[in-house]
C-alpha cells in the first residue's frame, strides 16, 4: 500500500467490551458526583453527558468534503469535520448564552435559542457553498453515495461528473447539515446552561460575594468548559467519521452509536472535572 | 487498517523530546512562583518558556500520531489537546488554592487522566486501531494543560484559582475593592490563550508536513508559533502585572520569535535547496 491510499478506515461495527467499560466509567463518574457533591450537580453532569451525545450524533449530519469537495470531487463542504462542528457549536453558543442571561428565559427556550444558532449556521454556510459550486464552479450538487435523493426522490446518476464521488450540496445533505447543526447547538447550550447554573449556585459561597458579582466567572467558567467540551466531542465524532461524510444517507453514518457511547463517556470524565472545581 | 507514513527519518527520538518538554515546562513552570518572593512579577515570563518548551514537545507528537493516517486532518487533534487540556488546567488551579506548589503537577496528572480517557475512546470504542493514539492524545492533553498554565503565569503572575477569578483594584489609595469582572477569568482570557495556544501547537506540522519535512525546522516553527502567541500573552499583561514585568516578558517574547524567525528562514532556504535532491516517501517496517 502506497502512503497515498494509507488511511485510517475506522472499521464498521461496535466493540462491545470497550462500550460496556465506556458505560462502566459513565456510571463511576455519576457515582463520584453522587457522593462528593450536591445534588445540583448530579443533575448538572447528567446535561452534560446528554450535550455531549447529543454534539456527537449531530456531528454525523454535517456534510463534509474535505480537500476532495475543494476540488468539486466530493459532496460536502471543503473543510474538517472537527472545524465546521466547532462553527456551528459555537454560534449555537452565542445565541444560547443570550436566552441564558436573560432570566425570563427558561430552559426550553435556552436551549431552542441554542438549536437555532447552530442550525441557522449550517444553513447559510450549506448555502453559500452551493452557491460557489453552482454558479463559481459551474457543477451541479449530486451525491455520490445514493442513486436518488431520499426526500425528494431526484436521480443523481445523469449529474455526476465521471471520475468523481459526487459534488456540490444535494437536497438531503443540505437538510442533513441543517439537522446536524440544530443538534450540536442544543446540545454545547445544554452542557453550557447546565454548568452555569451550577456554577451560579455555588461559587458565590466559595468567593464569599453575591451572585452579581461573580457572574462573570460563572459565565466564564461554563464558556471555556462548554468550549473544551464541544471541541472534543466534535473530534471524537469526526474520528469515528474519519474524513468525509455526505450526510445521513451515507454508509459511514451507521458508525453513529459507538459515537454516542464516546462521546458520552468522554463528556462524562470532562463533566465530572468540570464539577470537582467548584466543590473541591 | 493503518499504515505509518512517517514525513521524516532520523533527527531526535521523540522520547527524548518528550522528556526535555516535560522536565522543560515544569521547571519554568515552578521558577515561575518566584514571583511570590520578588516585589513585582518578574518571573512572569518563565511560563511563556514552559509554553514553547510544552510545543515543541507537542509538536513532535502530533507529528508522530498524524503519520498514521487519521482522516481528520492535523489540526483536530491540536482541538482535542486543547479541549482536554483547558479542563484539566483549570482543576490544577483549584487544587492549587487548597495544595500551594502543587498546581504544574496536578495539570499534568487531570491532564494525563482526561487525555487516556479521550485517547482510549477514540482507540477502542471508535475502532482507529492507532499504535500510538492512547500516548498521543495523553501526551497532548498533558501540553495542552501546560501551555495554558504557562500562559496564564504570564498574563496573570500566577495560577491559584482565587488570583485568577479576583482582581484588587485601588481606589482613592488605601481603599480598594474587589473585581470578578476585570479578573483574568471574568474576562474570559483564558479563550483567548486556548486559541493562541491551540493554533500554535497545530500549526507547526501542518505546514510543515511532505516528502521535504526536516525535524529541526518543524521545531524552530514550533519555538517561532509559541514565542508568536507569547508576544500576545505579555501584551495582554500589561493588564494585570507590574509594568516592568509585563515589559520583561514583552522583551524575552520578541528576541525569542526573531531569533526563531530568522532560523525558521535559513532552515527553510537550506531545505529548499535540499529539494531538488527529494525522495519518495519512505514507508518503515513494524510499529513503533
Amino acid at each position: 500500500m502506497t502512503a497515498i491510499e494509507a488511511s485510517s478506515s475506522g472499521g464498521e461495527g461496535i466493540n462491545p467490551v470497550a462500550s460496556v467499560i465506556g458505560i462502566i466509567l459513565i456510571l463511576i463518574a455519576i457515582a463520584i458526583t453522587y457522593s462528593v457533591a450536591p445534588p445540583a450537580a448530579l443533575a448538572a453532569l447528567i446535561g452534560v453527558i446528554v450535550g455531549g451525545l447529543l454534539i456527537g450524533f449531530g456531528v454525523h449530519f454535517v456534510p463534509v468534503g474535505g480537500a476532495p469537495a475543494a476540488m468539486g470531487q466530493s459532496p460536502g463542504i471543503a473543510t474538517g469535520v472537527a472545524m465546521l462542528a466547532a462553527g456551528a457549536g459555537l454560534a449555537g453558543l452565542f445565541g444560547g448564552a443570550w436566552a441564558a442571561a436573560n432570566p425570563e428565559f427558561g430552559f426550553a427556550i435556552v436551549i431552542a435559542s441554542g438549536a437555532i444558532g447552530g442550525g441557522l449556521l449550517m444553513a447559510i454556510t450549506c448555502l453559500m457553498v452551493n452557491i460557489v459550486y453552482i454558479f463559481g464552479m459551474g457543477i451541479p450538487a449530486a451525491s455520490g453515495k445514493v442513486a436518488k435523493d431520499p426526500i425528494t426522490g431526484d436521480t443523481q446518476e445523469a449529474y455526476k461528473s465521471q471520475g468523481t464521488e459526487g459534488h456540490g450540496l444535494p437536497f438531503i445533505s443540505y437538510v442533513g447539515g441543517v439537522i446536524g447543526g440544530l443538534l450540536g447547538g442544543a446540545g454545547g447550550t445544554l452542557i453550557y446552561y447546565e454548568l452555569l447554573k451550577l456554577y451560579s449556585a455555588l461559587l458565590p459561597d466559595i468567593l464569599t460575594a453575591d451572585v452579581a458579582q461573580i457572574m462573570p466567572i460563572a459565565v466564564s467558567l461554563a464558556g471555556i468548559f462548554a468550549i473544551g467540551m464541544f471541541l472534543v466531542n466534535a473530534v471524537l465524532a469526526a474520528y469515528n467519521i474519519t474524513g468525509t461524510i455526505e450526510g445521513p444517507h451515507d454508509p459511514k453514518f451507521k458508525r453513529f452509536p459507538r459515537a454516542i457511547i464516546g462521546c458520552a463517556t468522554a463528556s462524562a470524565v470532562c463533566g465530572l472535572f468540570a464539577i470537582l472545581i467548584v466543590v473541591v | 487498517m493503518t499504515v505509518q507514513v512517517t514525513a521524516s527519518e532520523g533527527g531526535i527520538p521523540h522520547n527524548t523530546i518528550m522528556a526535555v518538554g516535560l522536565v522543560g515546562s515544569l521547571v519554568c513552570l515552578y521558577l515561575t512562583y518566584a514571583n511570590q518572593f520578588l516585589n513585582a512579577e518578574y518571573a512572569a515570563f518563565f511560563g511563556g518558556l514552559a509554553a514553547v518548551f510544552a510545543l515543541l514537545w507537542g509538536t513532535d507528537t502530533i507529528k508522530h500520531l498524524c503519520s498514521y493516517g487519521i482522516g481528520t486532518g492535523v489540526p483536530s487533534a491540536g482541538m482535542i489537546a486543547f479541549g482536554t487540556g483547558v479542563i484539566a488546567m483549570l482543576l490544577a488551579t483549584k487544587v492549587e488554592a487548597a495544595m500551594p506548589y502543587s498546581a504544574p503537577i496536578a495539570a499534568v496528572v487531570f491532564g494525563a487522566i482526561v487525555g487516556a480517557v479521550a485517547g482510549w475512546i477514540a482507540n477502542s470504542v471508535l475502532k482507529m486501531n492507532i499504535p500510538v493514539m492512547v500516548r498521543s492524545i495523553t501526551e497532548m492533553a498533558i501540553i495542552g494543560a501546560i501551555v495554558l498554565m504557562g500562559f496564564t503565569a504570564v498574563m496573570a503572575g500566577g495560577f491559584s484559582f482565587d488570583a485568577l477569578a479576583a482582581r484588587e483594584i485601588a481606589i482613592l489609595g488605601p481603599l480598594s475593592m474587589t473585581s470578578y469582572a476585570g479578573s483574568l477569568l471574568g474576562g474570559c482570557l483564558l479563550a483567548v490563550s486556548f486559541m493562541l495556544g491551540s493554533i500554535a501547537l497545530q500549526h507547526p506540522f501542518n505546514a510543515c508536513l511532505g516528502p521535504g519535512e526536516q525535524q529541526d525546522r518543524t521545531l524552530m516553527l514550533a519555538a517561532e508559533c509559541g514565542f508568536l502567541s507569547m508576544i500576545v500573552v505579555a501584551v495582554i499583561s500589561f493588564a494585570f502585572v507590574a509594568f516592568a514585568a509585563a515589559m520583561l516578558s514583552l522583551i524575552v517574547a520578541i528576541v525569542g520569535f526573531v531569533y526563531t524567525y530568522i532560523r525558521f528562514i535559513e532552515l527553510s532556504k537550506r531545505d529548499a535547496f535540499a529539494w531538488l535532491d527529494a525522495k519518495p516517501i519512505l514507508e518503515p517496517e513494524g510499529e513503533d
